[in-house]
């Protein structure tokens, strides 16, 4: 009985030491195995931290070279010199180009009307009429200094705020864009549309635009000055943002369906007698619909024809009168009206601004580079004396 | 491998919810789970998701907007997006908040994405591994995904557990097995768990199907190291189960070849899921808490400011200008342009400020994760930042409260001395003056008098443990390796190994212990563990000669007090012990006890009684041990020394340089913790130390007012004193009375040391510091006894060391070495605190100094609120021509190189005190931007007044004027942020350049869209009246520079007559450079 029995207490004995072996013949092969795996990824390591780039371990290690300004007084000394012995000459050269430009400036908002029998100034006449009726004034001027080519006519207007928002925004370049629009853009409003016609252009700026007449005359021989009323806007805005409806510039087709804004007196294809300076292309408009940056601004109106005998080299001195065909209101809310002649420099109108500015800067700089330069001699320890620094070292903020 | 389950570990808030739905499930305060049948419950899903987002595409779009406009910032941009539909409000347009709003969700959702895709992977690989399941009486492989609770499974040698289970067999006699945890706690140790002798014998699928009855166990927990449940089979008695019998998913099978186990727990009921479910609480930096104020106050400005534009609007008489046509003047227009005014300025407050810090948070951790200068190489730990929302924080520590062992020393024991018979044996041979072991080893084997206590002081240490002994299987001869929970257990087993009493062999019940040559067998009857409450740990075995004895040890004052009347030697080891200690030694004392054969049986039933209990089992378990720990003998004491970590006195003296008060709370006695101050240089010599060692409430007032009335004027200034309390005396310090006086004290050391302090004491301190003085902390530990501490100091730093890896889990930056925490704080902390003040602050200049502009525009404009620039140039503004360099600033900037900062720690004082971000310095940048947007403004309006800037004599708009504005604001703001930057890399060369170049290409690109794109009309042509105006670039040198003298100027002033000690530092160092630049270059 017993043999059999101890036989299979043996035998799983046996059994459970050859299962043993094998587990740690398993558990070695697994060490291997393990082994084999690791030295495969060190390698691949290796291999990557030789790819990677020096720039990715310099990063990492927040080791980038870098170039590390020091700001004190000996340092920036130099620099304000600089800028100061560069700015004061260049500001004066600016002042120089300004004081070159030559301008004229004529306020004719209270000029009074030409009409026999009326003695009051355009502006109460076009207002007794309730802004329908037409005013004709002159205003004398002199030029005493001939103007060098090319001399400009600017009208100005003052406390007119072209860049209120919600004039600013009252317009619909696609309209301008000459696209067969069915409504206008809901900005336009108040002047979109009216009985189921669009406003021809439509929109707050359009319909305020600057409708008074300018005209120069030579008060010696009493001749008109001719004015040229071409390239006056940005080239861009005629070629890209301002072109016509296709077809003739009539109300039966470029124009159809279309009713010209409430304050205008004209339609917008009646502003100019050159087809090619008509309708939405016409400069004026066009000058007009660029809103201004400022309450008081200039926009220009037109170039003085030098091909006038006499004018070949400029605009001459002598006695001139300014003739305004008066219709635009601004006295209501107290505003001026000017005309501008001017000539130009490369940087564009009279303005002493920029020139003065460079000099201020520079003499500023050069008061700064003087100051410095006493406090470098006052304090000026160089960064070398104070190598030294231990904990004795005093901390300061 | 272990990344996958690292996956798992991971603190993620978002698995905390499917934890919750699922432990609903069977929502009891225990679960049954029935043997060979279908469970009556449907439990949670083993399949796991770590991701944020659980649910992939369909769900992530709503739960990413949900936890995006939890913030205030963004709904406050999506209510001005939502304002600007509102017809003709707008001055903008109606999506110049909603595209860049689009913008910065998208790039967070991005990083969202990224980080959960990497996830989603881990999740998935782990979901489908697969493992063999017991259907139908066979084997079959099944994935993780699929195992469900109340299956029998099969994990073969060196697999993970898929889930939480009861060990029912094993490969290995008496179902032991070998496991382990280094994914759960990071002890790399090997621990035996046994399944209990009931179904040791189910060995063959036969026998497991015939299994039958139910498991009950406690409710999913969290509690690593705790476990209650019984068995009960079909008409057989119950059986308690305990840790014992766990496997737990994250822990490995080792040197066994197969177990089978029931599933309990599955998914994110697992206790290793539980843990990661509670992620540590969400820090704020003190820089994130201000910049928010900040927010509130610029948000309260706004409305001032509408409102006084809104009020200007309504006195201008628009009712003159006939032009405008304006018909519509009602109250209610008030209201309209009040809202066109808050959408005209809502840019005020930052939109990119969140996503650039995020960004360059994201960016700052990873320097702290590469930093090559905090790798711990020993270990291959580098130093990881498992939050980077305190990254600047780090540089504004003031406290540094750190733990002793483990942190400051390197848990890494050695058995020193013992005392036993009256005289102390050291193990250093020759020059100590006390006797050497060899002494001790001649009295045992000469059997003369006294020789009988040491041989069962030594039989004790050999036998009194819970050490693993591991020896190479096919070599019975190679050293035995022995794995310990407490590197002070394994100091002392191998200690009583070198005096010749070498544990051999443990199995479930019995030691051996080879004696001096002569094998002895101890049988273990019971082990009553050690925990940090109880303080000491017993076996009760059987000893050759048939004799039950209980062996105790532990800490001093716990063996005291239960030692039996007139003992020998208790004088005289009580002196010992104040020896051992004052070397900064740790003591553990022995103590025996006989028990009588009929009060151990008695006894044993208690004993099962508690160990079977359901509910309290710890408590009665501790009842139960406290009825025999009793009536003891005291044997001897020992004495292990636990060496300072390196560099250790180097960095406690540079944080002190660097003004940071360093704390110790310690768990060991005093004498040691006041030794271990004097090595690491946190007290000298002659400094004067407070002790306070005092037993009632009222005893402590006294010292505590004593020592406030000493110190007289020098009250809350630094002194050159120490205070060293006890746990003891800290419960009555801290009582909240006491507790201001105490802490005026502690504030009026320089350091301070607390020891014998508990786990919530540490926290304590911990909460009351931060709380009174408002200052920032940094908890730094290694342990588990650490982490209430780490997570209540506004910083937490854990230690990745021998104690496991909780304290690292909970903290906020963890190290591998208590060195790098001066680099972490030097450098990376000053670096990130100066870089993250210089990018908030200049993220609220740039858009201040651009949006106010408006306000003096308004005055020119009719207070209409017409914006002067194009309205999708100005959109783009903090998304692209100004969003490169404060993010460059962010991450490349850094005043001092590292090697200086580390040597010279004064520099961090300057950070600390917070000097680079509070209210004098945002509102200086403030009167910055006001000054700098007036120039901006006022120079090109005056210089554009007579509207002809060109030869030709054409005029130019608002927006001629507007772009040129609008560039000079792009330079200044571009070029400040290069004159706030130290250092300049060639990124941030390219940022700063890049940016100014592609404000002018998208200048000349944008003006090109219209018509051929049906956008921005009126910027058509713009780009050639700009760029062919004089005027505009004589502009482009004056403006900028103008602006900016004023800052370069102050700049200069400062450097030169007040420099700072950074300044002073940087300057030398820049100087230096240049001599050694060959030197320099040589050692890149």
């Amino acid at each position: 009985m017993s043999g059999p029995d101890g036989d299979g207490v043996s035998n799983t004995l046996h059994m459970r030491m050859l299962e043993r072996k094998v587990l740690i013949l398993d558990t070695q092969i697994q060490e291997l195995k393990y082994q084999i795996v690791r030295n495969e990824k060190k390698a691949a390591d290796e291999k990557r931290r030789k790819l990677e780039s020096k720039f990715n371990q310099k990063f990492k290690q927040q080791r980038l070279p870098a170039w590390q300004p020091i700001l004190t007084a000996d340092t920036v000394l130099p620099a304000f010199f600089l800028i100061g012995l560069l700015f004061v000459p260049l500001g004066a050269a600016l002042l120089f180009f300004s004081h070159s430009v030559q301008e004229m400036e004529l306020d004719y908002t209270d000029c009074k009307s030409v009409e026999a029998g009326v003695s009051m100034p355009c502006s109460e006449v076009i207002r007794k009429s309730n802004f329908t009726a037409e005013c004709t004034c002159q205003v004398n001027f002199t030029i005493t200094e001939p103007f060098k080519k090319t001399v400009y006519l600017y009208y100005g207007l003052d406390n007119f705020y072209q860049n209120h928002r919600r004039y600013v925004k009252s317009r619909d370049d696609n309209q301008l864009l000459g696209k067969d629009i069915t409504s206008p853009s809901n900005d336009c409003n108040p002047f979109g549309m009216s009985d189921g016609k669009i406003y021809a252009p439509c929109g707050a700026i359009a319909n305020s635009m600057f409708n008074d007449s300018l005209t120069l005359y030579d008060a010696g021989k009493d001749e008109k000055l001719k004015l040229i009323k071409t390239d006056i806007a940005w080239p861009s805005d005629r070629k890209i943002k301002f072109n016509n409806p296709p077809g003739k510039l009539n109300d039966s087709e470029a124009f159809k369906n279309t009713i010209k804004p409430p304050y205008w007196t004209k339609n917008v294809w009646e502003l100019s007698d050159d087809p090619s300076n008509n309708g939405y292309k016409n400069e004026d408009l066009i000058v007009w619909m660029r809103s201004a940056a400022f309450p008081t601004f200039r926009k220009l109106y037109g170039k003085i024809d030098h091909s006038m005998i006499g004018f070949k080299f400029g605009f001459p001195k002598g006695r001139y009168y300014l003739e305004v065909q008066y219709r635009y209101p601004v006295d209501s809310f107290g505003g001026r009206k000017r005309m501008i002649l001017s000539t130009t420099s490369f940087l564009g109108g009279k303005n002493n601004f920029l020139g003065i500015a460079y000099i201020t800067v520079g003499c500023i700089c050069l008061l700064l580079g003087i100051i410095f330069l006493i406090i470098h001699i006052k304090f000026g320890k160089r960064a070398v004396d104070q190598l030294n620094i231990n904990q004795n070292t005093p901390y300061s903020d | 491998m272990t990344t996958q389950v690292a996956a798992e570990v991971r603190a993620r808030a978002g698995a905390g919810l499917g934890a919750a739905a699922g432990g609903g499930m069977g929502g009891q305060d225990y679960r049954t789970v029935f043997l060979n049948e279908p469970q009556p419950f449907k439990y949670c899903s083993n399949a796991i998701c770590t991701a944020k987002y659980r649910y992939k595409l369909l769900f992530f779009l709503p739960m990413f907007l949900f936890e995006q406009f939890r913030r205030y910032a963004n709904i406050f941009f999506l209510i001005i997006a939502l304002l600007q539909q509102i017809p003709g409000v707008s001055p903008t347009g109606r999506y110049t908040t909603l595209v860049p709003l689009i913008c910065i969700l998208v790039v967070s959702a991005i990083k969202e994405i990224a980080e959960d895709i990497k996830r989603h992977r881990a999740d998935d690989e782990l979901n489908k591994r697969e493992i063999e399941v017991l259907k139908d009486g066979q084997w079959q492989w099944i994935k993780w995904r699929h195992i469900q609770v109340g299956d029998i499974v099969k994990v073969r040698n060196n697999k993970f557990f898929p889930a939480d289970l009861v060990l029912l067999a094993s490969s290995e006699p008496q179902a032991l097995c070998y496991v382990e945890t280094a994914n759960l706690d990071g002890e790399t140790n090997l621990k035996i768990r046994q399944g209990l002798p009931q179904t040791s014998h189910l060995l063959e699928a036969r026998d497991l199907m015939s299994l039958s009855g139910k498991v009950e166990c406690e409710a999913p927990n969290r509690f690593l190291y705790q476990f209650t449940g019984n068995l009960k089979e079909t008409s057989r008695p119950t059986v308690p189960l305990c840790p014992d019998q766990v496997l737990l998913r994250g822990a490995k099978l080792q040197n066994t070849n197969w177990v089978f186990g029931l599933v309990i727990y599955t998914g994110h009921e697992t206790k290793l899921m539980k843990n990661s479910a509670t992620s540590a609480p969400l820090k704020r930096s003190t820089v994130d808490r201000q910049t928010n104020n900040l927010i509130i106050l610029l948000f309260f400005l706004l409305i001032v400011l509408c409102l006084i534009m809104a009020v200007c609007n309504s006195q201008w008489p628009a009712e003159l200008h006939w032009y405008l046509s304006l018909d519509d003047l009602s109250v209610f227009n008030f209201g309209i342009n009040f809202i066109t005014f808050i959408i005209l300025f809502n840019n005020l407050i930052p939109i990119s400020l969140q996503v650039t810090l995020e960004v360059v948070r994201f960016i700052q951790a990873g320097f702290i994760n590469n930093d090559i200068n905090m790798l711990y190489e020993e270990n291959n730990i580098w130093a990881m930042a498992r939050t980077s929302n305190l990254n600047e924080e780090l540089g504004m520590v003031k406290y540094v409260l750190s733990d002793k062992t483990g942190t400051l020393t390197c848990n890494i024991m050695e058995f020193k001395r013992c005392s036993v018979g009256g005289n102390v044996y050291s193990m250093s041979d020759g020059s100590s003056p006390c006797r050497s072991v060899q002494d001790l080893i001649v009295l045992v084997e000469s059997g003369g008098p006294g020789s009988d206590m040491a041989r069962q002081f030594l039989i004790m240490l050999a036998v009194c443990h819970t050490v693993i002994p591991d020896r190479d299987e096919g070599r019975p001869d190679s050293a035995i390796k022995y794995h310990a929970a407490s590197p002070d257990e394994r100091a002392l087993v191998e200690g009583a190994q070198k005096l010749g009493f070498v544990f051999e062999t443990r199995t479930p019940d019995c030691v051996v212990v080879d004696v001096l040559g002569t094998k002895e067998r101890y049988e273990v009857l019971n082990v009553l563990e050690f925990t940090s409450a109880r303080k000491r740990m017993s076996v009760i075995v059987k000893t050759p000669d048939g004799q039950i004895k209980l062996y105790c040890k532990g800490a001093d004052t716990v063996i005291y007090e239960r030692l039996g009347d007139s003992q020998q030697f208790r004088d005289v080891i009580v002196r010992h012990l104040e020896d051992f200690a004052g070397e900064g030694l740790r003591t553990l004392c022995y103590a025996t006890a006989d028990i009588s054969q009929e009060f151990y049986d008695k006894w044993k039933n208690i004993y099962h009684k508690a160990s079977t209990a359901l509910q309290f089992r710890e408590k009665k378990l501790e009842d139960a041990a406290q009825l025999i720990e009793n009536n003891l003998t005291l044997l001897g004491a020992t004495a292990i020394e636990d060496k300072l970590q390196d560099e250790v006195p180097e960095t406690i003296a540079s944080l002190l340089k660097a003004g940071i008060h360093v704390w110790v709370l310690t768990g060991d006695k005093q004498e040691t913790a006041i030794n271990i101050g004097h090595s690491c240089h946190l007290l000298n010599q002659g400094m004067p130390l407070i002790i306070l060692n005092t037993d009632s409430l009222d005893e402590t007032r006294d010292t505590i007012n004593r020592h406030v009335v000493e110190f007289g004027e020098q009250l809350k200034r630094e002194n050159e004193a120490a205070l060293i309390i006890d746990g003891k005396t800290l419960i009555y310090a801290l009582t909240p009375d006491l507790r201001k006086d105490f802490l005026d004290l502690c504030i009026s050391c320089k350091s301070v040391i607390c020891c014998r302090v508990s786990p919530s004491q540490k926290a304590e301190v911990v909460e009351l510091l931060t709380r009174e003085t408002g200052s920032v902390t940094l908890a730094i530990g290694d342990g588990a006894n650490d982490v209430a501490m780490i997570q209540k100091a506004n910083v937490g730093v854990g230690i990745a060391g021998l104690e496991g890896l909780q304290a690292a889990c909970a903290s906020d930056y963890a190290i591998g070495q208590f060195r790098f925490l001066a680099r972490l704080l030097f450098v990376h902390g000053a670096w990130n605190y100066s870089r993250l003040c210089k990018v908030i602050l200049y993220s609220f200049y740039k858009n201040i100094c651009l949006y106010v502009i408006e306000l003096w525009w308004a005055a020119m404009s009719g207070w209409s609120g017409q914006v002067l620039f194009e309205r999708w140039s100005i959109a783009m503004y903090n998304v692209l021509f100004t969003a490169a360099p404060p993010l460059v600033m962010g991450i490349f900037d850094r005043s001092c190189s590292a090697e200086t900062r580390m040597k010279y720690p004064e520099l961090y004082r300057e950070s600390q005190s917070g000097s680079h971000f509070n209210w004098k310095v945002f509102l200086w940048w403030v009167w910055l931007a006001l000054v700098h947007s007036v120039l901006v403004f006022v120079l090109p309006y005056f210089s554009m007044t007579q509207d002809v800037a060109w030869g030709h004599g054409r005029v130019g708009g608002y927006l001629m004027v507007g772009n040129m504005v609008y560039t000079y604001v792009v330079i200044t703001v571009c070029l400040k942020a290069g004159l706030e930057t130290d250092a300049w890399t060639w990124v941030t060369h390219l940022a700063i350049w890049g940016s100014i170049a592609s404000w002018f290409i998208f200048l000349l690109v944008y003006s090109n869209f219209w018509p051929v794109l049906p956008m921005a009309p009126d910027m058509a042509g713009i780009y050639l009246q700009v760029y062919s105006s004089p005027v505009f670039w004589f502009g482009v040198i004056l403006i900028p520079l103008s602006c900016l003298l004023l800052d370069v100027t102050t700049k200069t002033m400062q450097n030169s007559v007040r420099k700072s000690l950074t300044e002073q530092v940087r300057e030398s160092e820049i100087s230096n450079k240049d001599v050694s630049k060959v030197l320099d270059t040589k050692h890149r």
